[in-house]
Order: structure tokens, then C-alpha cells, then sequence
């Protein structure tokens, strides 16, 4: 079993502290792992050389001392970033579910996600941003890059309490409001939206040059349909229900749900954004490089 | 198609426990919290035409199993084609082939049409099925189609009456020992209304198939002596049965001798009075007018006749028997004599013994019976409330309020509560209780005088029975002084005439074992 944070069981890693202290050691596992800058900024200059070790990008080793020399060096890059980002966090009601007993609901699961990004951001000195909303905007933090700049998310992310609806739009323009300039969008959210408004809405950030990076919360119990032969399916956000017969429509819905992922996916990536389909039983870690690896090979 | 359980067709009401099912449990499902309640709206819209159709199929399916279930349930015959389905079952067939079977209707007999409609039946039946044939001699055999088809290609009409009403109870009685579940009854006959007696019906399932139209018949249903002991005067009782409005004339003739005569009508009794010229035994018959069908127009009857017996009559046996000895005495059934006595004292022939009016006597006539070496005599005497039961009907059910308990273990003539009342050994008759009205109901009662008439005609005369039996059927005598039998049957065929005790002509006798087996004069 790994004794890496990032790498393990997120349920399992909630037990061992509260959201700063998950939040550290995911990082720290990442870092260690990833042994350079997850986001590169827009100017990056080379620094210094240091010994292949396995994991490194090949497309750093620097293939002129490996002829010369037959060692292997990797080169490494001083970053200097200017990067400001914002993210835009989901804590409508929909997000307070869990199908088992054994994992987080969207919510705290997301909490921990948002406050590793954050600080992983921070980190390389980029400037990090907070924007919470259910219905309507619930909490703005502004853009900061100062070390201890990442207390005050951390304090901000702590006191969210699940809200009611899902209404993304106002939160997203209130972005264009933090980033005069180009900057990094970070959208979690469990995507029980209006999904034509809302990738409008991203389009129109892309649009204004700004990075997007879209991370789809969902618990493993919502790509499956279960339950009793028979039950009154309830929307906890609306109190809007359906009578259901779960064996009937599994195949059906399954399909559908990996449908409405994939149009995502589709929309999203079209317009030159990054999607992430997320499952609360992920590790962090996993979701943390899937997401280095999407932005560093888009760019 | 029929059914051969068709009562179970109610259970059918249960094709609609699943659309109640549904109507019922449907609304009241478990809630269930779900956020992407979205994507399963999304799905429902979808394919909820696809899925309602489904879920009606589906019900139609669940109500058709249950309907195919309880129609197999009903077990369903359908008869068609060759190769007739039905399940294993039990069959009687009864072919009448009593004379009347002979006749030709159409160029054809009747018996080859009911053999026709036995060889088609005999075709649909299959492997498991159980087979009963009974012709005219009304014994059922048990038997394999093959065998049954043999013997009915070599029935002939046979002069036996078949009764058909009793040849359909012993088809029932024998498939209702079947283990099959299936039974049934099949009678093939003319049909003729001279076939049946009454009785019980049968409860096994049955089909009566005629041989289409034969012609009118009438015939002699039963015919008996009564009394049975003339003296020498007596009446023959006759029953005619047949198509009705068809009156003929009966006479009763012994030998050559034309004994009496009258006008019977389908369905009646008629009583005949004759006079028979002596005593002894006297072979009759009974003839009716013929018609195209003889074979039941004779019936063959033994008639006995015998001399009133005489009668010495003591005023201690009571009022009531003094009064009835003097009716049957002008009557003409018994006569002054000595033969009998009726007495509370033991006589020196025949005496039948009442019980004295003064118990201090019981003793010396219970020793005085033991002097004679006979084993039986008065025992205590008991008061209470019995009923008689025993050998003559006229007299069965009577009270009797007071009696002596009656000693020895000869077996009684007649009983009350289960113990002796009348009883005889030797020359004594022995009756339990006085003829007054203080000590049984008896003497006021119209069987009395019948009583007395057995008891002095036929009990101490040693005048007994006629049995009626058929061939084959076994005839105990009772234990008494045989004088003399003549053995009778019911048609010319089967007649055994004046058979001595001693004689074996036409029957096998043993006076030792008491019993006279009767056999076939073929």
C-alpha cells in the first residue's frame, strides 16, 4: 500500500485531519512526485541541471550531456509567474450526497480538492481566488499570491455550508469581474445545470482568454442506478420526484449518463477548455496529475 | 373441449391479482434522496413509451401463466381427431344383451349396433385406462381391449333379464374401487323400459347410448307368492313394466292348469287370487300377453302350499292371543288341533312358550325344559323400554316394556337390545315376554296378527322359506327340519325341478353344510 496521501483512499484520508491538513499532504505527495511546477506560467527560464530521476518528462532530459557525458540530466526551469486564478466552487444542495457510508459527499470531497489546487497555486505564486454559489453567489475571496493568502481560502472553504440550487451563471460572470486580465478559471461542480447556459457562459471566459479548467464532481452512486424494486426518486435541490423501477432503467440510464459526460467532454474541449471527470472515490493525487498532465499537454 | 375438473375454472378470477398488484403496491414506493435525478428524468423521457409497453407485456404474460396454470389445472379434454386425448380412467361398459337384443330392426339386430358402439369406445381407449365389461349375466369382468373385443364379436342374445338400473350400480361400484381419477359409466342398450328396477342412483358419471328405436315392449318386473305359505288359498303380486298404455293380460298357471288371471298395466302390481288344488310344492308361471319381445314375458315362481296347522290354544297364553287364534281360525289359516300349542306351559308337541303370568312358575317350567334336554329357559325378568329386531319385518320396531332374559345360546329368531327375545330349540318356541299390553306394545299393533300366522304357519310348523336367488348365488338354509325344496329359476333355461332334499339333480346339496349351491342347466 502506498503511504503517499495523494495516492490514497480520499474517505480514508478525511480521517486523518481536517481540510489544511489533507490539503498538505496531498501536496506534498504530489510535489514530491511530480518534482517540478505543475503550472507553468508564461515565462519560463532555464535554471540549473539535476540527475535524471525515474519519472521525469523525457522531453526535458537534456539530450546534448547524455551524448557528451552518457549521463542522464534533466533540465529545470525558473518560473515567473503572474498567473491569476480563480476558482468557482459549487455548494448547491446537490452536492451534499454520498450513496455509501464509506465516502465523502461531492461537497467535502470537493472542499479538499479546491483547497490542494489552491495551494498548489499558490505555492508557484500565482495569484488564487475564491468564488462559492448555490442559487447566487455565496462567498468572493479575492486573488492573492501571498503564502498565507491560502489561510484565508482554507478559512473561507471551512465555512461553506451546503446551499439550495444550482444557478452557475452569476458566479462565472462574477469571474470577468476578479480577472481584468488573462488568467486561470477553475469550475467545480457537480454539473446538475442548465448545460447550455453554462458552457455559454464558459465560452464566453474562454473567449476573453482565459484559461478554463472544468473539474466534474460525481459520487460512483450516480453513474449507477440502484435501489429497491421499486422507489420515489427525489431531487433533493427542487423536492421534483419520479417514480422509478431502478432494474428497468439501469442499462438505459447508465447509458445516459455516460452520454451527458461525454457531451460534456465534447463542448467543453471543443472550445478549448479542460474537462475532468472526477468520482469521489478518486484519490487526489490522481486527479491532481490528470489535471497537470491535460493543462501542460493544452498548454 | 370439456374439462374433467371444471370447478377449478374459478381460480381463472386470479388473472387479475396482478393488475391489482400493480393498482395497489404502485403507489406508495420507498423515497429515495437522489441528486442526478436529472440524467433519470432524461432516461424516463426517453424510453418510457418503450418501457410502458414492455411492463404491459409483462402483465399480459404474468395473467397468462396463471390462466395457462389453472386451465391445465381443470384438466382439459379436447376430443378431436383419431387419437382422442383424456386421462387415465376407469370404464364400465355395459352391454345388454338380454333377449330383447335379438331383435331385427332396419335388417340389423340390435345387438350388432350396441357391439358397434362397444368396438368404437373400445377403440379410443388408451394404455392407462382400466376396462370393465358386464353383458347380460351381470358379472363384471376385468379385462384389456383386446379381450373385450373378442367377446363381444361372440355375444349372442342371452334369455337372462338384465336389470339395467342394478348392472349400472355394479359398473359403478367397481370403477369407484379404481385408484384412477377419472370413471365412467357406459350402458349400451335398447333401453327398454322393462330393464329397470328402482334404487339408489349412482353417483359415478354415466352415458346411456341406445341402439336407436326398438320396438314397444312390456314385460313381467317381479312377481311373488303372498303369503308365502298358502293354505291352500294365496295371491300372486305382479309387477308389469314397459312402454306405457300398452295393457295386456297375466295368468298364473301351475302345470297345465290355469290358475288365475287379470288385466295388468305397465307399471302396476296386480294382486292375483288362486287356490292351489293340495299341499305341497308347485311349480307357476307368470305369463303376460306376448309382444315382439318374449323373453321377458314369463316369470318362473315356486308356490308352497300347506294345511293350516292345527292350533290347542290355553287361556293362559292371554286375551289378545285367545282373540287372534279365533281370527285365524275363521280365517281359515289355522285349525283346531294339537300340532301347536300356544301356552305358558311346555305342551307335548309343538309349543310355543310365553312366559307364565306367575313368576313362581318360571322355575318349574325352566326345569321341566332341562328335563326335555333343552338348552334354553326364562331368565330374570326385566323391566325398561326395548326394541324388537329380528327375522319378520310386520313386527320389527315394536316396544316392549317388560321380559324375560332367555337363557341358553341358541341363536334367536328375534331380539330386543341385542339380547334373545325369541328363540327356538327343539319343539319349543320360546318368546320372551307375555302378549299384553302391560308387557310389549305387540298385541296392539296390526303386525300381530302376521306374527301369530308366522309363528304357528311357518316357525313351529316348520313351514320356511322361499328364497329368490340367482345362478351362482350361494342359499344357506336355516337350521330346521327340512320337509322338502323346490328350487325354481327364472326362466325354462335355468329351471331345476322338484329337487328333493336328497336328490343332487341339478344342484349340489348338503344337508350337513346346510347349503344348496345353485348351477346352470346348460
Amino acid at each position: 500500500m502506498s503511504d503517499r496521501v495523494d495516492l490514497l483512499d480520499p474517505f480514508e484520508v478525511a480521517q486523518l485531519g481536517d481540510i489544511e491538513l489533507v490539503a498538505r499532504g496531498v501536496v506534498e505527495g504530489f510535489l514530491a512526485g511530480l518534482h517540478r511546477s505543475p503550472f507553468r506560467g508564461f515565462s519560463v527560464e532555464f535554471a540549473e541541471h539535476r540527475p535524471y530521476q525515474p519519472g521525469d518528462e523525457l522531453r526535458y532530459l537534456d539530450w546534448k550531456i547524455l551524448a557528451r557525458a552518457d549521463r542522464l540530466f534533466v533540465k529545470q526551469f525558473e518560473e515567473e509567474t503572474n498567473l491569476r486564478s480563480i476558482i468557482v466552487f459549487d455548494v448547491s444542495k446537490s452536492m451534499d450526497w454520498c450513496s455509501g457510508e464509506r465516502s465523502l459527499t461531492k461537497l467535502e470531497y470537493a472542499k479538499r480538492l479546491v483547497a490542494a489546487l489552491a495551494l498548489v497555486l499558490i505555492r508557484q505564486r500565482d495569484a488564487t481566488g475564491l468564488i462559492a454559489f448555490d442559487d447566487e453567489v455565496r462567498k468572493v475571496v479575492q486573488a492573492r499570491a501571498r503564502p498565507i493568502h491560502w489561510w484565508q481560502l482554507l478559512r473561507a472553504l471551512v465555512e461553506l455550508q451546503p446551499g439550495l440550487g444550482t444557478v452557475a451563471e452569476p458566479a462565472l460572470r462574477k469571474v470577468t469581474d476578479l480577472l481584468r486580465r488573462r488568467g486561470l478559471v477553475i469550475f467545480v461542480s457537480d454539473l446538475l445545470v442548465e448545460p447550455v447556459l453554462v458552457q455559454r457562459t464558459l465560452q464566453f471566459l474562454r473567449h476573453r482568454g482565459h484559461q478554463v479548467m472544468v473539474f466534474h464532481i460525481m459520487d460512483p452512486g450516480e453513474l449507477y442506478l440502484e435501489g429497491p424494486a421499486e422507489a420515489r426518486f427525489e431531487d433533493p435541490e427542487t423536492g421534483s420526484s419520479i417514480i422509478a423501477r431502478p432494474r428497468e432503467l439501469r442499462s438505459v440510464y447508465e447509458e445516459t449518463v455516460r452520454r451527458t459526460i461525454e457531451e460534456w467532454r465534447a463542448a467543453l474541449r471543443g472550445s478549448g477548455m479542460h474537462y475532468h471527470h472526477v468520482l469521489t472515490d478518486m484519490p487526489f493525487g490522481d486527479v491532481l496529475r490528470r489535471a497537470t498532465v491535460s493543462r501542460t499537454r493544452l498548454g | 373441449m370439456s374439462f374433467l375438473q371444471p370447478l377449478v375454472l374459478i381460480g381463472l378470477a386470479a388473472v387479475a391479482v396482478p393488475p391489482l398488484l400493480h393498482l395497489l403496491a404502485k403507489r406508495m414506493p420507498p423515497v429515495v434522496m437522489f441528486p442526478a435525478l436529472r440524467y433519470l428524468k432524461a432516461t424516463e423521457r426517453e424510453h418510457s413509451r418503450r418501457l410502458k409497453l414492455r411492463n404491459l407485456l409483462l402483465m399480459l404474460l404474468r395473467m397468462a401463466v396463471i390462466a395457462l396454470i389453472v386451465l391445465a389445472a381443470s384438466r382439459p379434454v379436447a376430443n378431436v381427431g383419431a387419437g382422442r386425448m383424456h386421462p387415465p380412467t376407469a370404464v364400465a361398459i355395459v352391454v345388454d344383451n338380454s333377449l330383447s337384443s335379438g331383435a331385427v330392426v332396419s335388417g340389423r339386430t340390435v345387438l350388432d349396433r350396441l357391439r358397434g358402439r362397444a368396438n368404437q369406445l373400445l377403440a379410443d381407449l388408451a394404455v392407462g385406462d382400466e376396462l370393465w365389461v358386464i353383458t347380460a349375466d351381470g358379472q363384471p369382468r376385468r379385462m384389456g381391449g383386446t379381450e373385450a373385443t373378442a367377446i363381444l364379436d361372440t355375444l349372442s342374445p342371452s334369455p337372462v333379464r338384465l336389470d339395467l338400473a342394478n348392472a349400472a350400480r355394479q359398473a359403478a361400484a367397481v370403477v369407484e374401487r379404481s385408484s384412477l381419477g377419472a370413471r365412467v359409466v357406459l350402458v349400451l342398450s335398447d333401453l327398454q323400459a322393462t330393464a329397470f328396477s328402482t334404487g339408489d342412483p349412482i353417483a359415478t358419471g354415466s352415458m346411456w347410448l341406445d341402439a336407436e328405436s326398438t320396438p314397444p315392449n312390456r314385460g313381467i318386473d317381479s312377481a311373488f307368492a303372498e303369503p308365502v305359505l298358502w293354505s291352500p288359498d294365496g295371491t300372486i303380486v305382479v309387477g308389469v313394466s314397459g312402454d306405457e298404455g300398452n295393457a295386456a293380460a297375466v295368468q298364473v298357471s301351475v302345470g297345465d292348469v290355469l290358475l288365475t288371471r287379470a288385466v295388468a298395466t305397465p307399471g302396476a302390481h296386480v294382486a292375483l287370487a288362486g287356490s292351489l288344488p293340495a299341499h305341497g310344492w308347485y311349480e307357476g308361471v307368470v305369463e303376460l300377453d306376448p309382444d315382439e319381445l318374449r323373453a321377458d314375458d314369463q316369470w318362473w315362481l315356486a308356490l308352497r302350499s300347506a294345511l293350516p296347522a292345527g292350533v290347542r290354544f290355553d287361556i293362559r297364553a292371554g286375551v289378545f292371543v285367545r282373540d287372534a287364534v279365533e281370527v285365524l281360525r275363521s280365517g281359515g289359516r289355522v285349525v283346531n288341533g294339537s300340532a301347536v300349542t300356544l301356552s305358558d306351559e311346555l305342551g307335548s308337541q309343538v309349543t310355543v312358550l310365553f312366559p307364565p303370568n306367575d313368576p313362581a312358575r318360571v322355575g318349574a317350567i325352566n326345569r321341566e325344559l332341562a328335563a326335555r334336554g333343552l338348552g334354553i329357559g326364562f331368565g330374570p325378568l326385566e323391566s325398561g323400554e326395548w326394541i324388537i329386531e329380528g327375522m319378520f319385518d310386520a313386527i320389527a320396531g315394536t316396544a316392549v316394556w317388560r321380559r324375560h332374559r332367555i337363557a341358553g345360546d341358541t341363536k334367536p329368531l328375534a331380539t330386543v337390545g341385542g339380547e334373545p327375545w325369541l328363540v327356538r330349540e327343539g319343539d319349543v318356541i320360546i318368546v320372551g315376554s307375555r302378549m299384553d299390553e302391560t308387557w310389549t306394545r305387540l298385541p296392539l299393533t296390526a303386525g300381530f296378527l302376521p306374527f301369530l300366522d308366522f309363528m304357528i304357519n311357518r316357525v313351529a310348523a316348520a313351514e320356511s322359506w322361499i328364497e329368490r336367488v340367482h345362478p351362482g348365488d350361494l342359499v344357506v338354509l336355516p337350521r330346521r327340519r327340512h320337509r322338502s325344496c323346490l328350487l325354481v329359476g327364472r326362466s325354462p333355461s335355468q329351471r331345476i325341478v322338484r329337487s328333493a332334499p336328497h336328490s343332487r339333480t341339478g344342484c349340489s346339496f348338503s344337508p350337513m353344510r346346510r347349503e344348496i349351491r345353485l348351477a346352470r342347466s346348460r
